[in-house]
C-alpha cells in the first residue's frame, strides 16, 4: 500500500501544483463564488479612468455628453445592440451602468458584461447594485470593477459614484456613506458641475429609511450639483420628491432597451433624450 | 491553508488506517467503509477538494462521493471558503485497454455543493422584506457535467480486492450559469458556462 499511496500525494501535488500554474484558465474556477480574473478583467474602473484620462473631450468645449444605462443583469443578448448603438451618438464623452450588472453577484457574469461593453469606444463606469452584492458579489465587484464609493472630474463635471444598497448591509445606518458623499461634494477645485449617481434612489424602499433624509440634505447643500441618476426601479422618470430643487432622474434598465443621453453645458443646463435600441 | 493541512492530515490517517486494516484482517470489508479516495482540482468546488466514495450498481457504473474542497483566501477577496460536494458519477461504457489499462470515454453526473462561508451574503437572510426576494440560494448550487476517465490496474490487495489509480475529467457548468444561458442565445455561448475539473481517484 506504501507505494500506491505515495504515488496518490506525488500525483495530487502535481495536480495542486499543474492547477496554480494554470489558474488563469478561466475553464478552472474553484468556485463561482472566488474573484479570480485575468488582469485585464481586474481593476476596470482604474482602467476605465486611465482611458479617460488619455482621451479628449469629444465636443472640443464646455458640453460634455454621457449616456446612462443601468440593471445588466442577466440581460446579455440586449447588450450587443446597446453597445451598437452607443457607438454611433457623437460626442459621447463616457457612458455610465447604474449597478446591477450581475444578476446573483458573480465574477463571471461582471466578466461577461464587462466582455461586452469593453466593445465601447469610449470608457465606461459602473456604481454596484443590490443584486451585485448578493453572495460574493461585493468581493468580486471590488476586484473586477474597484471601489464601492468613488468619485472622478472630466470636463469640469465631477461625477460621484455612491454604494446606496442599504438593504444589503442590512440597513446599518452606515450605507449610503454619507460624510463621504459630502466630502466628494464639498471638494468643487477645477469642478463646474457635479453629478451623483447611484443604484438604489433614496426614495425606494431597499434605501436605508434613516439616511434618506441626510442624503438628500446632502444633494441639496451641494453648489454646483445637476441631478441625481439611479437605477434599481426599472422605470424612468423625473421628478423633484423632497421639494428641494434636487432633480432625480430614474434610468432604463437594460431589459428595456433605452438608455439616457445627457448633454450637460453650462453650470446646471443639460438636455435629456431617451435613446431606443 | 489550516483547514487544508487539517484535511490532508485526516485524508491520510484515514487512508493508512484502511491499509492497515486491509493488511491485518483479511475479512471482507464492512458495508460502509469508502471503496475509492478521490481529489480534484476546480470545477466549481474548489481549488483542491478531496474525498472517498463508493462505486454502485450490479456492473459498478455509478459513483458516489463525498467531498470537501478548499478554496485560499487569496482567490475569494477575504476569507477562505470550504466547499462541501455530493457527487454521483454515472458510466455508461468501460473499455478495456491492453491488460492493466482500461478508460470510461464517457461519465455523465451530477453535483450538489454547500458554501458556509462567512464571506457570502445570503440569498435568504432576515434583511430582505419578502420570500423569494432573491429567488436563487447563494450557498448552495446544483451542477452538471460530463467527462471521462482513464484507469490503470494497481496489484490487488493482500485480500484479493482489485485495485486502481485513474485519472477523470469533467466538463460542466452550475444552475446559475446555465439560467443565464437560457434566455440569452445571442449574447452568451454555452463555451462561456463551462467549468472544468480535473481529478485522480484511488480504488482500493
Amino acid at each position: 500500500m506504501l507505494l500506491p499511496f505515495r504515488s496518490y500525494l506525488r500525483l495530487g501535488l502535481t495536480l495542486a501544483s499543474a492547477a496554480l500554474l494554470i489558474s488563469s484558465c478561466e475553464l478552472l474556477e474553484f468556485s463561482p463564488n472566488d474573484v479570480r480574473a485575468p488582469d485585464a478583467q481586474r481593476d476596470l474602473t482604474r482602467q476605465n479612468l486611465e482611458r479617460l484620462a488619455q482621451q479628449p473631450n469629444p465636443t472640443g468645449g464646455d458640453t460634455l455628453r454621457f449616456a446612462f444605462t443601468a440593471d445588466s443583469q442577466r440581460y446579455y443578448d440586449e447588450l450587443d445592440p446597446l453597445v451598437s448603438s452607443l457607438n454611433q451618438q457623437r460626442n459621447l464623452a463616457l457612458v455610465i451602468v447604474g449597478g446591477d450588472i450581475s444578476d446573483f453577484g458573480l465574477g463571471r457574469e461582471m466578466r461577461w458584461v464587462n466582455g461586452k461593453l469593453k466593445q465601447l469606444r469610449v470608457p465606461y463606469f459602473t456604481v454596484i447594485g443590490n443584486h451585485d452584492h448578493v453572495g460574493n458579489g461585493r468581493a468580486a465587484y471590488q476586484e473586477i470593477f474597484g471601489p464601492l464609493n468613488y468619485s472622478f472630474t472630466y470636463a469640469g463635471t465631477r461625477f460621484i459614484l455612491t454604494d446606496t444598497n442599504g438593504r444589503e448591509y442590512g440597513f446599518n445606518g452606515q450605507v449610503p456613506n454619507v460624510p463621504w458623499l459630502q466630502q466628494q461634494l464639498a471638494d468643487t477645485v477645477g469642478v463646474r458641475r457635479q453629478v451623483a449617481i447611484c443604484h438604489v434612489p433614496p426614495f425606494d424602499g431597499d434605501f436605508d429609511p434613516s439616511l434618506t433624509t441626510s442624503y438628500a440634505r446632502a444633494l441639496a447643500a451641494a453648489p454646483r450639483l445637476v441631478f441625481n441618476l439611479s437605477g434599481h426601479i426599472d422605470k424612468f422618470g423625473v421628478s423633484q420628491p423632497y421639494n428641494d430643487n434636487v432633480t432625480y432622474i430614474s434610468g432604463y434598465s437594460v431589459e428595456q432597451r433605452q438608455y439616457l443621453l445627457l448633454t450637460l453645458w453650462g453650470d446646471k443646463e443639460y438636455k435629456l433624450e431617451s435613446i431606443a435600441y | 491553508m489550516k483547514h487544508l493541512l487539517l484535511f490532508v492530515g485526516l485524508l491520510v490517517t484515514w487512508i493508512s488506517s484502511s491499509a492497515q486494516a486491509q493488511s491485518d484482517t483479511p475479512t471482507p470489508r464492512r458495508w460502509y467503509v469508502p471503496q475509492h479516495a478521490v481529489l480534484q482540482t476546480a470545477g466549481g468546488i474548489g481549488l483542491v477538494a478531496g474525498g472517498a466514495g463508493y462505486t454502485l450498481g450490479s456492473k459498478r457504473r455509478w459513483d458516489v462521493d463525498a467531498l470537501v474542497g478548499y478554496v485560499p483566501g487569496k482567490y475569494t477577496g477575504g476569507r477562505a471558503f470550504s466547499i462541501f460536494t455530493l457527487k454521483g458519477t454515472y458510466a455508461p461504457f468501460c473499455l478495456p485497454v491492453q491488460t492493466r489499462w482500461q478508460v470510461q470515454p464517457l461519465t455523465l453526473g451530477l453535483l450538489t455543493n454547500y458554501t458556509p462561508s462567512a464571506m457570502l451574503n445570503r440569498s435568504r437572510d432576515d434583511k430582505y422584506p419578502y420570500k423569494n426576494y432573491y429567488w436563487w440560494s447563494s450557498t448552495v448550487r446544483l451542477g452538471v457535467f460530463l467527462g471521462g476517465r482513464v484507469g490503470r490496474e494497481l496489484p490487488v490487495s493482500q485480500d484479493g480486492r482489485a485495485r486502481m489509480v485513474s485519472a477523470y475529467y469533467e466538463l460542466g457548468t452550475n444552475d446559475l450559469y446555465a439560467v443565464s444561458l437560457l434566455p440569452n442565445t445571442k449574447g452568451l455561448s454555452l463555451g462561456q458556462i463551462l467549468t472544468l475539473g480535473l481529478g485522480v481517484k484511488v480504488d482500493f
